[in-house]
């Protein structure tokens, strides 16, 4: 069942150009970042690791959780708008599957940008002439980078789900990525859920370990996680459901 | 704080709050520009708007509101500048041509951008177009403020950083951070304006012109 809500999901999104979001977004750091790193190549002296803070860092404190915020809004528009929460509703389906199915395709982007952005870090690495060879922790930050976007997929789908605009989410999302960098700085980025895509990706600190231990990373993400399908779960079981 | 930086303590703040509103002024923008434009689409209300007002004073309308918020909003930021200015203790009287300028100048940034959005917010019915543009838009302006400023000046999200008045010395050695205040580019701010009357004209045009 929960393959053909996924199945249902594919085909609303069929020929829909949202994608292209992500294809873009971390295009620009790539290309800008890169330039910024070949500019400064004297104050930025770590190689591959100082070329990974100008890929990473404003794009994934500010525009990356928005950017999760617009995807996770239009998955839910689908359904606010021609009074579509009656039919899904009414389905023979578990919610806990309309939620899920949704989570996962927004899911799946996340995982496909952070390969999107890795290709990038490495082709823009070798034009730049980089001598070392590259990072071995590259995987890891792309995989605790992917756990810290799908932690922020699972929070903006809830607040899609309550609140029925388009915007607002994205403002949230961008609010969110604002106080995540706060509690980052602060030293509790582990406890706020928007930072936990930069904590995860080393934005700001590529060469050491991450500002707490791995083991508490993921109990925190797979928290976060939980909770957000509990409270979707309950949501769309408790609510009433209200149909434009 | 020490000494030295309570005495810098205005150019700081005029240094880093363009900084701040090239990442979220843009998003804000688009954010207000699709709350007043998807209420429309979402209800199919255009049709029935139309029928009680010429498309271009709703167009008008529209933008008027939303310019409102920008506004506010920039004012807001100036209270709390002042408010933190006076609660740290910065040396010296305030600047107030200076603050003036920041508040024509980041106004003028936020309104030329808020009407792109809210032209994007209205042709496009899926407000995922216009909020990505903002999004892309606002990353885009923040990278280019590193680069050359005549690329700066081509990009309309890049305008945070051509009229900022305040220029930064960095001393590697000493590691001493000094602010300085830089010309206003009245050309560039007449640029802006140029840009803003562009928009405005075709933008209005394509909302008229388009099937409501």
């Amino acid at each position: 069942m929960l393959f053909r809500t996924l199945w249902a999901e594919r085909m609303k999104l069929r020929h829909s150009p949202v994608w292209l979001a992500f294809i873009i977004l971390p295009v620009l750091p790539a290309i800008m970042g890169t330039f910024n790193y070949l500019q400064n190549i004297d104050i930025l002296q770590d190689q591959w690791y100082s070329l990974w803070t100008q890929h990473t860092l404003f794009t994934c404190y500010f525009f990356l959780p928005a950017i999760i915020g617009v995807y996770c809004s239009y998955l839910c528009r689908l359904e606010h708008i021609n009074h579509n929460w009656n039919s899904v509703m009414t389905a023979p389906v578990p919610v806990a599957y309309i939620y899920l199915s949704k989570l996962i395709t927004a899911s799946v982007m996340v995982l496909l940008t952070q390969i999107w952005i890795g290709v990038l870090f490495v082709v823009s690495g070798m034009l730049s002439g980089l001598a070392a060879p590259i990072p071995p922790e590259l995987p890891e930050w792309l995989l605790y980078g992917a756990v810290g976007g799908i932690v922020i997929c699972a929070l903006q789908l809830c607040i899609s789900f309550v609140i029925r605009s388009f915007a607002i989410p994205v403002g949230i999302a961008l609010i969110g990525g604002v106080v995540g960098l706060a509690a980052l700085v602060k030293g509790y980025g582990v406890w706020f859920p928007y930072s936990l895509l930069c904590l995860g990706m080393r934005a700001n600190h590529p060469g050491g370990p991450m500002q707490c231990s791995t083991e508490q990373f993921v109990m925190n993400g797979i928290f976060y996680l939980i909770f957000c399908i509990m409270f979707a779960v309950v949501w769309l079981k408790k609510r009433d459901v209200v149909a434009r | 704080m020490d000494a030295h930086e309570l005495s810098q303590g205005w150019m700081f703040f005029l240094y880093q709050f363009p900084l701040l509103n090239s990442i979220m002024m843009p998003v804000i923008a688009a954010v207000v520009a699709s709350r007043l434009c998807d209420n429309e689409h979402k209800g199919q209300t255009l049709k029935l708007l139309n029928t009680v007002m010429p498309a271009g004073r709703l167009f008008t309308a529209k933008f008027l509101c939303g310019a409102l918020y920008m506004l506010a909003a920039v004012l807001l930021q100036l209270v709390v500048i002042v408010a933190v200015a006076y609660a740290v203790g910065f040396m010296g009287t305030p600047p107030f041509d200076k603050l003036f300028y920041y508040l024509l100048f980041t106004t003028a940034v936020n309104l030329t951008i808020l009407l792109l959005q809210q032209v994007l917010s209205l042709l496009f019915v899926n407000q995922m177009v216009p909020l990505t543009v903002g999004l892309i838009g606002g990353l885009a302006g923040l990278f280019i403020m590193f680069f050359p400023q005549n690329l700066e000046r081509l990009f309309l999200w890049g305008y945070y950083g051509v009229l900022m008045f305040v220029g930064m010395d960095w001393d590697r050695v000493t590691r001493i951070t000094d602010f300085y205040y830089t010309p206003v580019d009245w050309a560039g701010f007449i640029s802006l304006a140029v840009m803003f009357c562009v928009i405005y004209i075709i933008g209005r045009a394509l909302f008229v012109r388009k099937e409501m």
